[in-house]
């Protein structure tokens, strides 16, 4: 008995002081309304960070899938946690997403979403979604690394059998009709990006299902695809320059920057015009005066 | 003559007009419409979808609660408590339905004490989105409105009549579409400053920054074990203690200052250095952030960000982008960025 009580509290002691705990780290996690799909099935997988007290200020990592299994249909980081995407969460290569952004003055809660995946079940099978090389850096000056508590997420994919009642998965309908955040661009120029040139930056933050693109007007010229930081055509900026941000459900938000410098008169199609009109005006009239008089 | 003017008049207007067919209209496009029976984000309910509210939920006492033509609510046929009161009355009748459409304000307003009649700085997801002065009793109200609603990261620092800034504290906050969110309490950290950059080991150094009047302050100085002071807030808001450095190592040590009045205690202000040494070098104000301003505006923004976005995994980045030396632009370097965070 007395040996059994010191192999006890001997277990014990290890099991407290020398196995790892995740109950005091930073966590990543997904949640999902299952685990079991089938085949055919789009499914949304949202992806969060849990802080556990810490404060985060910047989080980068891969999430790794089996692409013969799951192919991502859809990335949204709408109203997410992150501020200022350093890598926006795409799926570059067949099996995986990278992503890295940050969060100015850091974050400090149980459940911040980072960005949700659409996922399609292609076949069936088991599989693992899991995370590689993911950081949280602490908001604390010196980017150290907090310690992190993985859990990958298992899944089921099955064919339900030929007759059998299965219940179908479905996605809520949701409807985002919200344009993106007011935004402000900013023109500056740095001597360490081209070469010192104009430039312009933007990030606008969408609460419905994330920011698609940007586009960027400069006066009368053509608008372009941009993305932030941009290197302005006119490095005059005597043109208004307009900022369009459009959301995923294509809600538009647009940021005008009036012209940062006068535009010299002569630049003025407007005025070259109206000269031009009064000059011929004026040899018409004296053609029609001169008519006249013979 | 007559018509030569006409003319003239016509093509002038005509040529101005195609030049400025060029402009771009500020609008916004929303897709979806109310009436589809879904609610959207910015609807409140839609047809017979009144997303489970009832009259009672909107602050009457019965009745029946419908969606208007906007997906508002029309609380035209609830009852309050006060007015069935009275009897008689009756009258009311006819007026269809006549009730005033509103549309809902999203907005959040914060309230909290920073320093007497300092300049209070709100962010908004890390952009600048409100500034307010302070009272003289270092009070704030800053109110912001027409947001989307959803999940927002809001940050307030504040500047000190030295034109020194506090930490920044932020906090996540959950915004319901068409209601006001109140966010009170809000407690800004003390500034601090150090009159030496360099002290002679047992000379004093003075330690002052600015905060509530009549606030406590616990100052921190960290060596092998960690030294705590206390001393109070004067009527405009200043603090100062000296403290003596004869109980400190050589070397470079920090200190930081919490403040305390009525139970309620701020964060710890940022941790400001000095060293411990042969001489004295007096310090100047900590006025510039002090890692992560790139192109030297005494801020730290989307720009900076961005410079630091286009040197991230490229080769040979310039000093000013790579903020810890290492010879790299990564994550690290964003997190020191972000960390010295002012919009």
């Amino acid at each position: 008995m007395r040996q059994f009580i010191i192999k006890f509290l001997l277990l014990s002691f290890l099991a407290v002081f020398l196995m790892p705990q995740p109950i005091f780290a930073v966590s990543f996690f997904f949640n999902t309304q299952t685990n079991e799909w089938r085949v055919d099935d789009q499914f949304v997988a949202e992806f969060f960070l849990n802080t556990n007290g810490d404060d985060i200020n910047a989080i980068e990592g891969k999430i790794i899938f089996p692409s013969d299994i799951l192919e991502v249909k859809k990335i949204n980081d709408g109203n997410s946690i992150i501020n200022f995407w350093i890598e926006k969460p795409k799926s570059a290569l067949k099996s995986q997403i990278a992503f890295s952004g940050i969060i100015p003055g850091g974050y400090n809660d149980s459940q911040g979403l980072i960005f949700s995946i659409t996922f399609l079940a292609k076949k069936e099978g088991k599989g693992i979604i899991e995370f590689s090389g993911v950081k949280a850096l602490r908001n604390d000056g010196e980017g150290t690394e907090a310690p992190l508590a993985i859990s990958n997420f298992q899944f089921l994919i099955f064919n339900p059998p030929a007759g059998g009642l299965v219940p179908q998965i479905v996605i809520p309908k949701i409807e985002d009709r919200s344009p993106p955040e007011e935004f402000t661009p900013q023109i500056a120029a740095d001597p360490a990006i081209f070469d010192g040139k104009w430039f312009l930056v933007f990030a606008a933050q969408d609460k419905g299902f994330g920011i698609d693109r940007y586009e960027v007007c400069e006066g009368n010229r053509k608008c372009i695809v941009a993305e932030s930081p941009y290197l302005l055509q006119n490095q005059n900026l005597d043109r208004e320059i307009v900022v369009k941000a459009t959301d995923k459900s294509g809600n538009e938000r647009i940021a005008i920057l009036p012209p940062q410098k006068p535009r010299a008169w002569y630049k003025d199609y407007a005025i070259i015009a109206i000269l031009i009109i009064m000059a011929v005006a004026y040899f018409i009239q004296k053609i029609l005066w001169e008519k006249r008089r013979k | 003559m007559n018509i030569i003017f006409v003319v003239i008049v016509s093509l002038i207007i005509f040529i101005t007009s195609w030049i400025n067919a060029g402009s771009v209209d500020l609008q916004v496009i929303i897709t979806g419409q109310c009436g589809d029976g879904v609610i959207q984000s910015d609807e409140s309910c839609d047809g017979s979808n009144l997303n489970g509210k009832t009259c009672s939920t909107q602050g009457f006492s019965g009745g029946t609660l419908s969606c208007g033509s906007n997906c508002t609510f029309n609380t035209s046929a609830c009852t309050s408590a006060s007015s069935g009161g009275g009897g008689g009355g009756g009258g009311g009748g006819g007026g269809g339905s006549g009730y005033a459409p509103t549309i809902p304000s999203t907005s959040v307003i914060f309230s909290g004490r920073a320093y007497p009649k300092s300049a209070v700085t709100l962010l908004k997801d890390a952009q600048i989105a409100a500034t307010a002065i302070a009272g003289v009793d270092a009070n704030f109200q800053i109110s912001i409105s027409g947001l989307t609603g959803g999940n927002y990261i809001f940050s307030v620092y504040s500047e000190d009549n030295k034109g020194v800034r506090s930490s920044l504290l932020t906090f996540p906050v959950s915004v319901t579409f068409g209601a006001t969110t109140n966010v009170s309490g809000i407690f800004i950290a003390p500034t601090i400053a150090v009159d030496k950059s360099e002290v002679k080991r047992g000379d004093n150094i003075a330690i002052f920054g600015q905060s509530i009047p009549k606030s406590e302050i616990t100052i921190a100085v960290n060596s092998d074990e960690e030294f705590f002071g206390k001393t109070f807030v004067d009527a405009n808001g200043a603090y100062l203690y000296n403290f003596d450095t004869v109980q400190l190592d050589t070397g470079q040590h920090f200190t930081k200052s919490k403040a305390a009045l009525d139970g309620a205690i701020s964060s710890f202000s940022k941790a400001i250095g000095f060293a411990v040494g042969t001489k004295n070098i007096a310090a100047e104000l900590p006025k510039v952030a002090a890692k992560g301003d790139m192109n030297s505006d005494k801020r730290v923004n989307l720009v900076d960000f961005s410079v630091a976005a286009y040197w991230y995994k490229r080769s040979s980045p310039p000093a000013t982008a790579d903020l810890n030396g290492d010879g790299k632009v990564d994550l690290v370097d964003f997190s020191i960025m972000a960390f010295y965070w002012t919009g």
